[in-house]
Order: structure tokens, then C-alpha cells, then sequence
């Protein structure tokens, strides 16, 4: 008797509901493809005159769309030097990232084990260099650098990885967090060594979020300005430079569209691999 | 696979200042046996299997692997696989790959390490789901493989932590009935932690019974049912009867009759299995009650019967009506007799 009373609302349910449910769902799905197209205007609307630019030889005002087309634009980005940029700029950011991703990694694992003395005093210095405007720490530290002898690329890696920490050390602690000691005991039992179950254990398990976190370190190296210019005192000739310095001359739109483009490229392509990688452990 | 464990005053305080998780535990798992830890949590059971696995490191006493001392032998080198009450399948590898990673750590080729895996996951019953991922299997389908991962590292000892109960009740029977299985096949030294009896019996040749880090009795199940060293044991194991008396002339005497008994003259406790108490028709010679409470309890009765200042817990087989005040013989099968417990001061029951 107890079983069909309690049987019967929950049968009913399961027929309204799902009624109920999708005409709010209809409603919802048209607000909300009203902001999806809204946010897609909003972020992509500047890319069209940008690519306009890059293929355009002579596009003057009034005019709506360029009056010529070519790649002038990409013949001056290469004779400024865009192309060494890139590599240069590739080269900052992978070097950046692996250094500021295993940093992170060890820093959280320390703070999420409880293994560091002072958590809350670490955790905050770590997010320190966010706190701070980079301009400060930067001219401040030019000094110390240019005193102490450091090569001016090795201090902007230097620089930028300890910039790229609070990321790296934020997202890892989220997977650390998440992530299960108990998994490196069952594997110490199985036979594996301290250093198998880092490479067969721990490493395959955050593989998503470390490359996560590299990705968000190599994001701050690439798109970075002030230390690269600072620190690297005009030795170290990164994209952002080389974008900056033609945006600040007249007349150079089609260099600077080119240049902005390439820039756009590679974390593009970087961020499709790291979400290849985070489905395939996920599926 | 059969290894002789031997654990000798075993202590470890995870607070040096605190009570000893576990102290000085003296335990004997001989090869091909399965013994089983039986505790309620925080009694200590983990922390043996953990400092058994090398997975902690005791603060005295020391564990033995047929006679070889294992002080200092990191748990890779003990050949002492665990079963923890998660699967933990590495969520990276496919079954197959799970089951082989013992094989693949010790330096095995991945296609030996993978034929040797398949041997192993069609002893569990289920060859056929190698090619899957960790999270495609149900929660007992993953605990199989767990299994077979780690039977598969063909360990001196293997070591179960609570291993099914995070299952169903018909999947730890399927459970219980595959693990009797494969313990007639490859016979493999196991110690088992538990906090359920009915698992522990279903299970173990011999059941140790912890309290507060200390070992209460280690015997053979039906004997921990019948004949509790101490009254802690008989609640541990389900006994809801407690009759106080006092002993004299070798026997205690109570309200249900007298009751014989080694013990020395003095307050003592009499108990009894509420399985093991019939109820007969009043008049009788058995000692005379009355029926004070009568509960369902699945198709039997929970019933309460009291004699003077004496009450017991009755359970009584369907088809027997019974209604409160109804007037009543008690007959105690096999009862018997323990001291009184001295609780340590804060600790109530």
C-alpha cells in the first residue's frame, strides 16, 4: 500500500515535467540565442576590418571597404621583422610555460598536501605578481638585473614565468584538489616506484590541467609588452613589439592587421590541442 | 601467492600525544588463509592493513612476510596488493591496461603485460571488457577489476580495505561468491578490513575484532557469536541481549535461571544471541515473562520480554503470533557468560 501511493506522484511527475521543463527551455533557448549572437558580434566584429586590412593595399576614408587589395601588408610585416618575432615570441612563451607550469604544479601540490608551513602567507606571495602593476615590478627589477650581470632574455623568461606562477599555481591547485592520493598508494601496492608513479600515475591523471596551466602561462609570455620591452631592453624583439611599433607610425594599418593576426594564430591553435587533449583523456 | 603474514606489536600513533591508533597488535595470517579485521571505524583496522601494505610506518612492533622482517622494504617491494573500498582504476588506462599495470611497472612487455591481464580479468568474469574505459564500468563491474589488478600482481598478500561495501547487497553477494571463488583457485594469503560481521563471516576462516586500536579476540566466527570474549565483541557482532547477575558457586545467576560459567564469583554479564532465545508456552518449566514490545523485522518479530528487573531481545520466526502482555516461557539456547565491562572514564557504552 506504502509502494503505490508513493509510487503514483513521481509518475506523475515524470509526465508533467518534462512538458513543463522544455517550454521553459524554448523560452531560455531564445533568449539565449539572442546572447550568443549579441556576444559573437560583440568578440568578432573587430576581426572583420582587421582581416580587411590584411589583404587590403589602399582602403581610404570615406570608403566603406578597400579600394585595393594585396599583401602589402604581409610584405611589411615581413620586411620589420614579424617573422623572427614569431619565433622569438614562440620560443618566450614555451620557455615561460615550462617553467611556470611545473612551478605552479609543485607549488600547489604543497599547499594542497598541507606540506608547506604558512599555507595562507605562501598562497598569497604566489599571487602576488597579479596584485602588483607589472610596470613597477618590472622597472624596479631592471636594475637589480642590470646590476647583478642576468642576460637580458634570461631575465625576461625569468620575469615572466614568476608573472605566469598565480595562473599555473591557481589551476593546478584546482586539479590537485580534485585529484586523489589514494590512487599512488594502489599503485605503490601494485609495484610501482616512487618514480613510476609519477610518470605512470600523477602525470598521465593531470596531464589536462598542467597543459591547461602551460597554456595559461604561454598566453602571458606571448601577449606580454611592458617586461619584454623593459627587461629586454630592445634586445629581445617579440610580436607585441613589433605590433607596437608599427601600430605607433602612421599609415601602417595593413602591417599592423597582419602582425595582430599572426599574433592571434598560434594560441588558437595551442588552445585547440590542450581541448583535443582534455577530451581524449575524457572520452 | 601465499605468504605467511605475521604482524607482532604492532603500534602507531598518528599523534604522539594522543591514544595509539593502534596498539601493539599481535596478529597471525597463515599462507592461504583469509582473516578477517573486524572493527567499528577509528578501531585501528586501516592502519594495521596500511602499516601490513608499507604504506605507513609503525611506531613499534614489526611486520613479517613469511618470517623475513619487512622494516624498511618500501610497499613496491612487499608484494602486498590492496583493494580499497573505491576501485581506484586509473582513469587514463582501459581495463586491460588496468588489470597489466603490475606486469608493465615490474618491466614486462605491454603484450605480455596485456595476455597475462586477460587471464586475470576472465577470472573476474569479464574477459570481454578489456578494450573499455575505467568509467564505463558499473560501480561492482569496476570493483571486479580492481580486483583482478590486483591479483593479477600476484601478491605474497593481498589486502582488502573494505573492499565491498560501497556495493549493493546483492552485488557484495555476487561479490562475496567471486572472491570464494578465486580463493578456491589461487588460494592467496588475505587480510580482510570490515566493519560488517556478516561480511566478515561470509568471508574469513578467522575474524579479528579490534576496539580502540586493540585486539579483542581473534577466533573463528561462530565462536565470536557464541562464546564473546568481552562484552564489546558481543555488541560488535549484533548481540542485543545483556543480562546483569552475579556469579557464585560457578554459575551467574539471574532472573533467567542459572547459568554455568568458569568465570570467578562476582558481577557478570549474561548474553545471548536474540537468534538463540525461543519463546515456549507459558506454564512451562522454563523461566516465566511477559511480552513488553513487539516490532517487526523484516518477515520476523522483534520482540522484548521481561522477568523481574531482567529484559531480552527475542527474535521470532514468522508464524508465531505474539502480542504484548501476552504471558511466556524463555528458553535461552546456548547462553553464556561474560565479565563486566570497565569502561575507561568519558567513554559511555
Amino acid at each position: 500500500m506504502a509502494l503505490t501511493t508513493a509510487a503514483h506522484p513521481s509518475v506523475r511527475r515524470t509526465r508533467t515535467r518534462p512538458r513543463r521543463v522544455e517550454r521553459a527551455l524554448r523560452g531560455l533557448r531564445g533568449w539565449s540565442g539572442l546572447l550568443h549572437l549579441g556576444l559573437g558580434v560583440w568578440f568578432l566584429l573587430p576581426l572583420v576590418p582587421l582581416l580587411l586590412w590584411a589583404v587590403a593595399d589602399r582602403w581610404s576614408f570615406p570608403a566603406s571597404l578597400p579600394q585595393d587589395y594585396g599583401l602589402s601588408g604581409w610584405r611589411g610585416a615581413l620586411d620589420q621583422g614579424a617573422a623572427s618575432a614569431l619565433g622569438r615570441s614562440l620560443l618566450l612563451g614555451l620557455a615561460v610555460a615550462g617553467l611556470a607550469a611545473p612551478a605552479g604544479a609543485l607549488a600547489a601540490r604543497g599547499l594542497v598536501l598541507g606540506r608547506v608551513p604558512l599555507p595562507g602567507l605562501v598562497g598569497a606571495a604566489l599571487l602576488a605578481p597579479i596584485a602588483f602593476p607589472a610596470f613597477a615590478v618590472a622597472l624596479g627589477l631592471d636594475v637589480l638585473l642590470i646590476r647583478t650581470g642576468v642576460a637580458n632574455l634570461v631575465g625576461v623568461v625569468l620575469l615572466l614565468a614568476v608573472a605566469a606562477i598565480p595562473y599555473t599555481t591557481y589551476t593546478m591547485r584546482v586539479a590537485f584538489g580534485a585529484y586523489d592520493l589514494a590512487y599512488e598508494d594502489e599503485a605503490r601496492t601494485l609495484g610501482a616506484t616512487r618514480r613510476q608513479v609519477l610518470l605512470r600515475v600523477q602525470l598521465p591523471m593531470l596531464a589536462p590541467a598542467l597543459s591547461g596551466a602551460a597554456f595559461l602561462a604561454f598566453l602571458v609570455a606571448w601577449s606580454d609588452y611592458v617586461v619584454t620591452l623593459l627587461i629586454g631592453g630592445g634586445q629581445v624583439v617579440t610580436l607585441p613589439l613589433v605590433v607596437a611599433s608599427a601600430a605607433s607610425a602612421i599609415g601602417n594599418e595593413a602591417v599592423v592587421a597582419t602582425t595582430s593576426l599572426t599574433a592571434v594564430l598560434p594560441p588558437l591553435v595551442l588552445l585547440v590541442l590542450v581541448r583535443l587533449l582534455g577530451r581524449r583523456r575524457a572520452a | 601467492m601465499s605468504a605467511h603474514l605475521e604482524l607482532r606489536g604492532l603500534t602507531r600513533r598518528h599523534d604522539p600525544d594522543g591514544p595509539a591508533a593502534l596498539d601493539s597488535l599481535d596478529l597471525d595470517v597463515l599462507p592461504g588463509a583469509c582473516v578477517a579485521l573486524l572493527g567499528p571505524s577509528g578501531s585501528g583496522k586501516t592502519t594495521a592493513l596500511r602499516l601490513a601494505a608499507g604504506l605507513d610506518v609503525p611506531d613499534a612492533g614489526a611486520v613479517l612476510l613469511d618470517g623475513r622482517d619487512a622494516a624498511g622494504v618500501p610497499p613496491e617491494r612487499r608484494s602486498t596488493s590492496m583493494v580499497f573500498q573505491r576501485p581506484l582504476l586509473f582513469p587514463h588506462l582501459s581495463v586491460l591496461d588496468n588489470v597489466a599495470f603490475s606486469a608493465r611497472v615490474a618491466g614486462r612487455s605491454k603484450r605480455g603485460a596485456r595476455q597475462d591481464a586477460q587471464t586475470y580479468l576472465d577470472l573476474v568474469q569479464l574477459g570481454g571488457y578489456g578494450t573499455r574505459g575505467a568509467h564505463e564500468l558499473s560501480s561492482g563491474q569496476a570493483q571486479r577489476v580492481a580486483l583482478a589488478r590486483a591479483l593479477a600482481a600476484r601478491p605474497a598478500v593481498l589486502l582488502m580495505d573494505e573492499p565491498f561495501s560501497a556495493l549493493d547487497a546483492a552485488l557484495r553477494e555476487d561479490m562475496h561468491v567471486l572472491l570464494g571463488q578465486l580463493r578456491a583457485e589461487l588460494q592467496p594469503t588475505i587480510l580482510l578490513v570490515t566493519h560488517d560481521p556478516l561480511e566478515a563471516a561470509a568471508l574469513a576462516d578467522t575474524v579479528a575484532v579490534l576496539h580502540a586500536g586493540r585486539l579483542q579476540q581473534h577466533a573463528p566466527t561462530g565462536e565470536l557469536y557464541t562464546r564473546p570474549s568481552t562484552l564489546r565483541v558481543a555488541r560488535l557482532l549484533g548481540g542485543r541481549n545483556e543480562v546483569a547477575g552475579t556469579v557464585t558457586r560457578g554459575a551467574h545467576r539471574s532472573a533467567f535461571g542459572p547459568v554455568p560459567t568458569t568465570l570467578p564469583d562476582g558481577p557478570a554479564v549474561l548474553v545471548v544471541r536474540q537468534e538463540a532465545v525461543a519463546l515456549a508456552a507459558p506454564g512451562g518449566p522454563e523461566p516465566q515473562a511477559r511480552v513488553q514490545d513487539v516490532r517487526p523485522y523484516g518477515p520476523r518479530l522483534l520482540v522484548t520480554v521481561r522477568k523481574d528487573d531482567g529484559e531480552l531481545l527475542v527474535e521470532v520466526p514468522p508464524g508465531r503470533p505474539v502480542s504484548v502482555d501476552d504471558p511466556v516461557g524463555v528458553t535461552l539456547v546456548d547462553p553464556w557468560v561474560v565479565p563486566l565491562l570497565s569502561l575507561p572514564a568519558g567513554e559511555a557504552g
